[in-house]
């Protein structure tokens, strides 16, 4: 329930900011000369079950740089296997079903079983080189899916899934409405620390009515892709939020920054009645 | 349970007084003469009165309770009451035994045409060994401006050298590179562990309950202890114990009342004070307007209340009892259809405290004491129920000796004991029909405990000592931790209007705040020391320079002091404070060094009082997994900071007031570079910015006048005044703090660039209150 309480401990700063400070129009832009740092080579992978391989990668920029996204072409990209390498090419394109931008493909599709590893190694002509590795975890299944109603004919869903008492254990909950390739409803990560071994519930707002499809997905993530899920959370919200402290972000992979990691999901569908 | 060696010098020291007293007391007959010193008009005692005897060029000044002591040979003298304020009285008497001698003392007439400050005078504060400590008079604090009319002292206090404010309308201090934390509040010897109210953007100090203030950066008496950086030693008024008595204010956000009086005639009295916001009244109403409208987001309703009571009795000549109480609350609440939110937090003090004279020399007071500090977040869905809860409860026990012997000393001893109990991030959620429920926190107790002794003496004419030792300890139930706190300071007068002084304090801090933000939010929780989380420890050296000038109006003192920071916490990136058992895992320890000179100008008497202060200091922080182990500046390194207070009476009915203050920015960080991370199925991609430095970039300067306009009205009964303040007077936009906005395209759909925004957070504001007293 930590998800709940974050958010509102914002909600309350923001709510005493923004009465003051939208009732003042008391901001303006100023001249600033910020850092620099070394552009970093910057990944992200997430290797599905029966997907081919699909990988993103990127510059770090400075901070006020054009957001005009620079293609890097001289990259060497492998993921490997069982001991297998298989190079990436280069073929950037947008994908319409996951509506992301991938620039390095594969026709070899995701084949891991719990507990197997995948190794990630990308250099280039600059002399960078990124590495990363991730363990495909077990699936954690979806025990039910209620809906639950009120006066108005609202539904929120509950959720509930058994959490293994043996390991510390890290989900990403999702929920979208009618389909995947839409803005998802509700989203959050959440650890097992309070329900360790227990049966856990997740829950979501009042945004369902009847005969609306629900497509609810349960990711078990790693701890170090938990990490970074957190960490760029807390990065973006030290903008804006004047008490908070800037956290750095905690990359998966060694010698840039990004995420390289298996994703292992149970995904159940429910209609509304 | 404590170490042996502790203990054992403890006892030698104490020893060692008690032994090396007879020796030094004179041959010849000495007989004493005691008495308290207490206001003609209201009975309150008075504090720090110097109480002199030109003929033997010896003198003394009253305890926090009004008690003196002076012994003389046997003889006539004529003994002087001077106070500033007051009228200053003679006394003359002829002594061949102890005598007591109690004095009150009339209030300066107002007709003068000056300004009734009451207070110790600049002389006193010329020779005495206590450096380092700001005093704060309530009449001063009330006609200068303040921030939505409402007088707030913390806020006042920061306008003095050394104490800096977190930011803009922050009532948390920060002295001499010390953290919010570091602070150690007392209301009437009982702790007050979250001093403010909104976030920090008000205190919890009723101005009309106050009588004074004294706030301790450094050169530390021996009875204080538990936190590093400052004192806050704030007491409430008795109540007149002559007749009955009514005063309050009405203001723009929030209205005051007092209410005072005797319960028998010159022997006991009370007085209890309130104080409300009502701001909730006004949101609440348009929420209820506008309840209709489908897209309307109601306003959160907010409140705070402060309650003081307070009552004394004089049992008898040697023995006086007090009662003091505090509660205060916020409050922050919205309802939504299907939605619940409700946000509570506040403090509950209560004093007991028992004055006694075993004899002309010795005077005894002894306390109990309770305090708590609780919020309490509760959320309730259409069917589920969530609950986040912390508190802090302690139970004190504390007892203080004056022991005047006469022959040029004057002890201290004293002890204490507090039992905390501390309960930290409780956590109850569940559904209704209870097939999801739990419950977590974690309690934690201790013991904290000081014993402490010191001793004022002036080995040679020139030349006044201080020296003492405080021993403290904390037990939490399987480890002890202990240490030791010499406090030893010293002044020479290099002549009769110049004064040199040093002082060096070690303190010990047991109990830590932790807090993942700059501001002071009530979601602080409070900890107490483990194996993993060691006491905090600190030490600073302190040099002045103090000269009276200009005949006896006006001080300059300058200091110079070095401080430095041991075992201080912060937290590791994307640190759970919440619903987390294991909280030490969340914790980095690193330490810390501040460094600076003050400056300071004061004037007390006559029509125009006031003072100005400049502050050129470093506070630096080094953590071994922070900004690459490197010593990184603390957000509030204020390398320059200037506070040009003044208070003029134009005339009988016209106060005018105005204060400038000046701060080197903030420092904080920035990012070096930024990424895009497109996320899972369902989240947009989006831009993260990519911190390297900590702290490494500086805020524009901050600077603000705010003046004010106290004009008295001639009412039938008694007195009343309308306070007009004007708030950043000439409208600056300091910066309260700095983001990156992401600019976008007309639809939406793309970004374009970014940009760098600063946030002001209060334009010019004027405010208007009327307060009455009869």
């Amino acid at each position: 329930m930590c998800p709940f309480f974050k958010q509102y401990k914002s909600v309350l700063l923001y709510c005493c900011l923004g009465v003051l400070i939208s009732a003042c129009n008391m901001e303006k832009d100023f001249e600033i000369e910020l850092p620099t740092l070394n552009p970093q080579l910057v990944a992200e992978c997430y290797l599905e079950p029966g997907q081919p391989y699909r990988l993103t990668l990127t510059e770090s920029t400075a901070y006020l740089a054009s957001p005009e996204p620079e293609i890097i072409n001289d990259a060497l990209v492998i993921i490997t296997y069982k001991g297998q390498p298989d190079t990436l090419r280069l073929a950037p394109y947008y994908d319409k079903v996951s509506r992301k931008i991938y620039t390095h493909v594969s026709e070899t599709r995701m084949t891991g079983k719990p507990g197997d590893m995948y190794t990630l190694q990308i250099t280039d002509k600059k002399g960078r080189q990124l590495t990363g590795t991730t363990t495909v975890q077990n699936v954690v299944p979806i025990d039910t899916v209620e809906a639950l109603y009120n006066q108005e004919n609202n539904a929120y869903l509950l959720v509930k899934f058994k959490d293994s008492e043996a390991t510390a254990n890290y989900y990403y909950f999702s929920v979208h409405k009618d389909s995947l390739n839409t803005r998802d409803e509700v989203a959050y990560s959440t650890d097992d620390a309070l329900n360790n071994g227990e049966l856990f519930a997740l829950g979501t707002g009042y945004d369902f009515q009847k005969n609306d499809t629900a497509v609810v997905s349960l990711y078990h993530l790693e701890k170090p892709y938990f990490d970074f899920m957190n960490s760029i959370e807390n990065a973006r919200n030290a903008n804006g939020n004047p008490f908070a402290q800037p956290a750095g972000v905690q990359s998966t992979v060694q010698g840039g920054l990004g995420v390289f990691t298996a994703l292992t999901y149970d995904r159940k569908i429910l209609i509304l009645k | 349970m404590f170490s042996h060696y502790s203990l054992r010098l403890f006892f030698l020291l104490s020893f060692f007084f008690l032994i090396i007293q007879p020796v030094i007391t004179q041959a010849q007959n000495q007989v004493t003469i005691s008495g308290t010193v207490r206001a003609a008009e209201d009975g309150e005692n008075l504090i720090g009165v110097a109480v002199a005897i030109p003929a033997l060029n010896t003198g003394t000044t009253t305890n926090p309770y009004g008690f003196y002591s002076i012994s003389v040979p046997e003889g006539s003298y004529t003994l002087q009451y001077s106070y500033v304020g007051y009228t200053t009285q003679k006394q003359i008497v002829t002594v061949n035994k102890n005598i007591t001698l109690n004095v009150r003392l009339e209030a300066a007439s107002e007709e003068l045409g000056e300004v009734v400050i009451q207070a110790g005078n600049l002389q006193e504060k010329l020779k005495t060994t206590q450096m380092s400590v700001e005093q704060l008079t309530m009449a001063q604090a009330k006609l200068m401006p303040a921030l939505f009319g409402e007088v707030d002292i913390l806020k006042t206090m920061q306008l003095k050298p050394g104490v800096q404010s977190g930011g803009e309308g922050s009532a948390g201090l920060y002295v001499r590179g010390g953290g919010p934390d570091q602070n150690l509040f007392l209301l009437d010897e009982a702790t007050v562990y979250n001093a403010s109210h909104l976030f920090g953007f008000f205190s919890i100090f009723n101005s009309d309950a106050v009588r004074s203030i004294d706030l301790y950066k450094g050169g530390f008496p021996a009875q204080f202890g538990g936190r590093l950086s400052s004192v806050v030693d704030v007491k409430l008024k008795e109540g007149n114990n002559q007749h009955f008595g009514a005063s309050g204010g009405i203001g723009l956000i929030a209205s005051r009342l007092t209410l005072e009086g005797p319960i028998k005639k010159n022997k006991s009295s009370f007085v209890v004070s309130g104080r409300r916001t009502y701001v909730d009244v006004f949101t609440g109403l348009a929420n209820r307007i506008n309840a209709d409208k489908p897209d309307y987001d109601p306003i959160p309703g907010y409140y705070f209340y402060d309650l003081n009571a307070k009552a004394n009795y004089d049992l008898g000549p040697n023995d006086r009892v007090y009662l003091s109480g505090y509660l205060g609350n916020d409050q922050i609440g919205f309802q939504n259809s299907g939605f619940n939110f409700n946000f509570a937090w506040g403090n509950k003090a209560g004093a007991l405290r028992w004055n006694h004279i075993f004899n002309p020399k010795l005077f005894a007071n002894t306390s109990f004491t309770a305090s708590g500090y609780r919020y309490n977040i509760s959320n309730a869905l259409q069917d589920f129920s969530f609950n986040l809860s912390s508190q802090i409860k302690d139970l004190s026990f504390k007892t203080d000796f004056d022991y005047l012997p006469g022959n040029g000393h004057a002890f201290k001893m004293g002890a204490i004991a507090t039992q905390h109990n501390f309960e930290v991030g409780r956590l109850k959620a569940g559904t209704d029909d209870n097939t999801v429920s739990f419950n977590s926190g974690t309690s934690y107790k201790g013991l904290e405990y000081g014993f402490y002794a010191a001793d004022e003496y002036a080995p040679a004419p020139r030349f006044s000592l201080n020296y003492g030792l405080r021993v403290s300890g904390f037990y939490n139930g399987q480890d002890n931790f202990s240490g030791i706190e010499p406090r030893l300071s010293f002044r020479y007068s290099l002549s009769e209007s110049l004064s040199l002084k040093a002082s060096y304090t070690r303190m010990l801090q047991y109990i830590h705040l932790v807090a993942n933000s700059g501001a002071s939010l009530p979601t602080d929780i409070w900890y107490p020391s483990n194996n993993v989380v060691q006491p905090q420890r600190s030490q600073q050296v302190a040099v002045g320079l103090s000269k009276l000038f200009g005949n006896g109006k006006f001080l300059l003192s300058d200091e110079v002091y070095y401080k430095q920071m041991r075992n201080q916490i912060d937290f590791r990136d994307g640190a759970q404070l919440f619903a987390n058992e294991d909280l030490n895992a969340e914790f980095l320890f690193g330490q810390g060094r501040s460094y600076g000179n003050e400056i300071y100008i004061e004037k007390k008497e006559g029509r125009t009082t006031g003072w100005i202060g400049y502050t050129l200091s470093w506070s630096y922080r080094q953590f071994a997994e922070i900004n690459e182990g490197h010593w990184y500046p603390n957000r509030y390194d204020r390398r320059h900071d200037i506070s040009i207070v003044a208070l003029h009476q134009l005339n009988p009915r016209i106060h005018l007031t105005g204060t400038w203050v000046y701060g080197t920015g903030n420092a904080f960080s920035v990012p070096a570079a930024r990424i895009i991370v497109q996320g899972q199925l369902g989240d947009n991609s989006s831009f993260v910015p990519v911190y390297t430095e900590r702290n490494g970039y500086r805020q524009a300067a901050y600077h603000r006048m705010d003046v004010g306009l106290v004009y008295k009205l001639r009412p039938k009964r008694g007195a009343a005044d309308l306070t007009f303040s004007v708030y950043n007077a000439y409208n600056r936009r300091n910066p309260y703090f700095v983001y990156f906005e992401q600019l976008e395209n007309e639809d939406e759909s793309q970004t374009i660039g970014f940009r760098a925004r600063q946030v002001s957070l209060f334009p010019v504001i004027p405010a208007i209150t009327y307060n009455f007293n009869f």
